[in-house]
């Protein structure tokens, strides 16, 4: 009996914990309670194992991950010879509320560009193609303040390698100038 | 924390993948193994797939899931019944009336024969001593007095799934969101995004195939009625669904859809133009069927070669019967989508 409460009790924190954790990600921010609830009958919540992957570099995509509990280590790989298997770097560890993934939401056969591996046991709540069409399908209002959202996460993301490339060409410039 | 070795994790993964392949399996064997469930379950599918649509758009003004397929299905079926007491007493007197011309059909069957048996005769002269003409009558009022005789079983069927699968079809409506979630949850991690996109395509592409051939099916039917009774021929709406309905089936489906009209022509002594007039009616429907229809709706949902659908037809047909030659296509299109969606997953795991 004490088995089916403890169950029972797991589900509703665990419930709780995944509409915060939906509320408080940037994506969904513009979303209502009743919105939201819908979000979180549409998403996926899954248990990683420390040292599990979530995704590998170069494999197909369809959806984007919210970390709920736990951390993610993210990691590129760099080819170093042709013959022999690419390096990989640790880019950087996220923690719980961080996302990643969400470039997979919009584009069409994503290809993910690095690996994420549970750098500890792990609770993520995927949101994939599927379901953002399902709710654009179904709530169409709802799917388009995910879509605007979405959009405004993308385009900071290529405003910022935008600045980067041109830090980066800068500095070739400055280089090739001196030598 | 301790990582999880890549060992443990495999097995763990093949365990948790053996777990939903025996699921998936148990219910298979289940549909197949209890009496009418399978043919309610595909009822089922077939029902959801036209309303789901419908419950999208009454869900879209805010009214929740649960209520908006409430009330798409007690529309359909008010509208079902009503309709139905407009056909009931129209099929019924249609089906005491091809109840008792059926006698008078085969013997017209037979004339057909005999007279087409005498002609290749006069040309070849005699071939064997088969008589063709009593073998094909004797065979055809066996058919018709057993088609009657077990008629009250058929209708006991059929009304067994038509209760049982609407009923299906009305969660699956409701609720095929949670179910399929509740499965995809035992899907181990490194296959759920793959399980989860092929689930996803397979459901679109059955969807869009299911309505548009069904639509496909209906402007047949419709216009082989309306032809039918443009030029006043008998059973005029009863051919028409008849036709309807078999146009389902591939290939084959449009001829068998024809063949009882020729009969009734044949069997009404109908002269060689009137029969030409019947020709046209189902070469008209069958010219709208292949120049707009399947170029605009179907052919663009299941992209398979012409020597797969007769393999596939061939095969359902084998294993299915009618129902087989049916429900052909759209497995083998579902498999296609899954054999093409796990080799792409191989390719990515290898590279």
């Amino acid at each position: 009996m004490n088995f089916m409460w403890d169950n029972l009790f797991r589900r509703s924190d665990q419930d709780r914990d995944v509409f915060e954790a939906l509320r408080q990600t940037f994506v969904f921010q513009s979303l209502s309670r009743k919105e939201l609830r819908f979000v979180q009958e549409t998403v996926h919540v899954r248990a990683f194992k420390a040292g599990e992957a979530v995704f590998r570099q170069g494999e197909v995509g369809v959806g984007m991950y919210i970390l709920l509990k736990g951390a993610l280590d993210i990691f590129v790989d760099h080819p170093v010879e042709e013959e022999l298997p690419p390096r990989s770097h640790l880019v950087t560890r996220l923690k719980g509320g961080d996302f990643l993934g969400e470039l997979s939401l919009v584009e069409n056969n994503s290809r993910r560009t690095a690996t994420s591996i549970a750098a500890e046991d792990s609770q993520l709540i995927g949101f994939f193609k599927p379901d953002l069409l399902e709710i654009l399908e179904r709530q169409p209002a709802t799917g388009v303040k995910i879509l605007m959202r979405l959009s405004e996460v993308l385009g900071r993301r290529l405003k910022e390698t935008t600045l980067k490339v041109t830090e980066l060409k800068d500095d070739i410039r400055r280089m090739s100038e001196r030598v | 924390m301790r990582s999880i070795s890549q060992q443990t994790l495999k097995r763990v993964n093949r365990w948790k993948l053996a777990g939903v392949v025996s699921i998936l399996l148990t219910g298979l064997i289940v549909l197949l193994a209890v009496e009418n469930l399978l043919t309610s379950a595909l009822i089922a599918f077939v029902v959801a797939y036209i309303l789901g649509p419908a419950v999208n758009i009454i869900e879209r003004q805010g009214v929740s899931r649960g209520l908006s397929t409430v009330l798409v299905f007690v529309v359909v079926t008010a509208l079902i019944t009503l309709s139905g007491f407009f056909i009931a007493p129209y099929l019924s007197e249609t089906l005491y009336r091809l109840k008792e011309d059926t006698p008078r059909f085969i013997v017209g069957v037979g004339h057909f024969i005999s007279e087409l048996e005498g002609r290749v005769q006069a040309i070849s002269g005699p071939l064997s001593t088969f008589d063709l003409t009593t073998r094909v009558e004797s065979f055809l009022t066996s058919r018709t007095s057993n088609f009657f005789e077990t008629l009250p079983s058929y209708v006991k069927t059929f009304v067994t799934v038509m209760l049982l699968g609407p009923f299906l079809a009305f969660f699956m409506v409701k609720d095929g969101r949670l179910m399929s979630r509740g499965t995809l949850g035992l899907v181990p991690n490194h296959l759920f995004e793959t399980a989860l996109s092929l689930l996803h395509q397979i459901n679109l592409q059955v969807g869009q195939f299911v309505r548009a051939r069904l639509l496909e099916s209906f402007v047949v039917g419709l216009v082989t009625g309306i032809g039918l009774m443009a030029i006043s021929f008998p059973y005029a709406v009863l051919l028409g669904i008849f036709a309807g309905v078999t146009n389902l089936v591939p290939y084959l489906g449009p001829i068998l859809g024809a063949v009882p009209a020729f009969i009734v022509a044949t069997a009404n002594g109908y002269s060689a133009l009137n029969i030409a007039a019947v020709a046209a009616v189902y070469m008209v429907a069958q010219l709208i069927d292949a120049g707009f229809l399947i170029p605009l709706m179907v052919a663009k949902i299941v992209d398979l070669h012409p020597v797969t659908v007769i393999v596939v037809l061939i095969a359902g047909a084998q294993v299915l019967g009618v129902l087989g030659m049916i429900i052909s296509i759209p497995v083998a299109s579902t498999l296609k989508v899954t054999v093409s969606t796990i080799y792409r997953h191989l390719i990515d795991t290898r590279t």
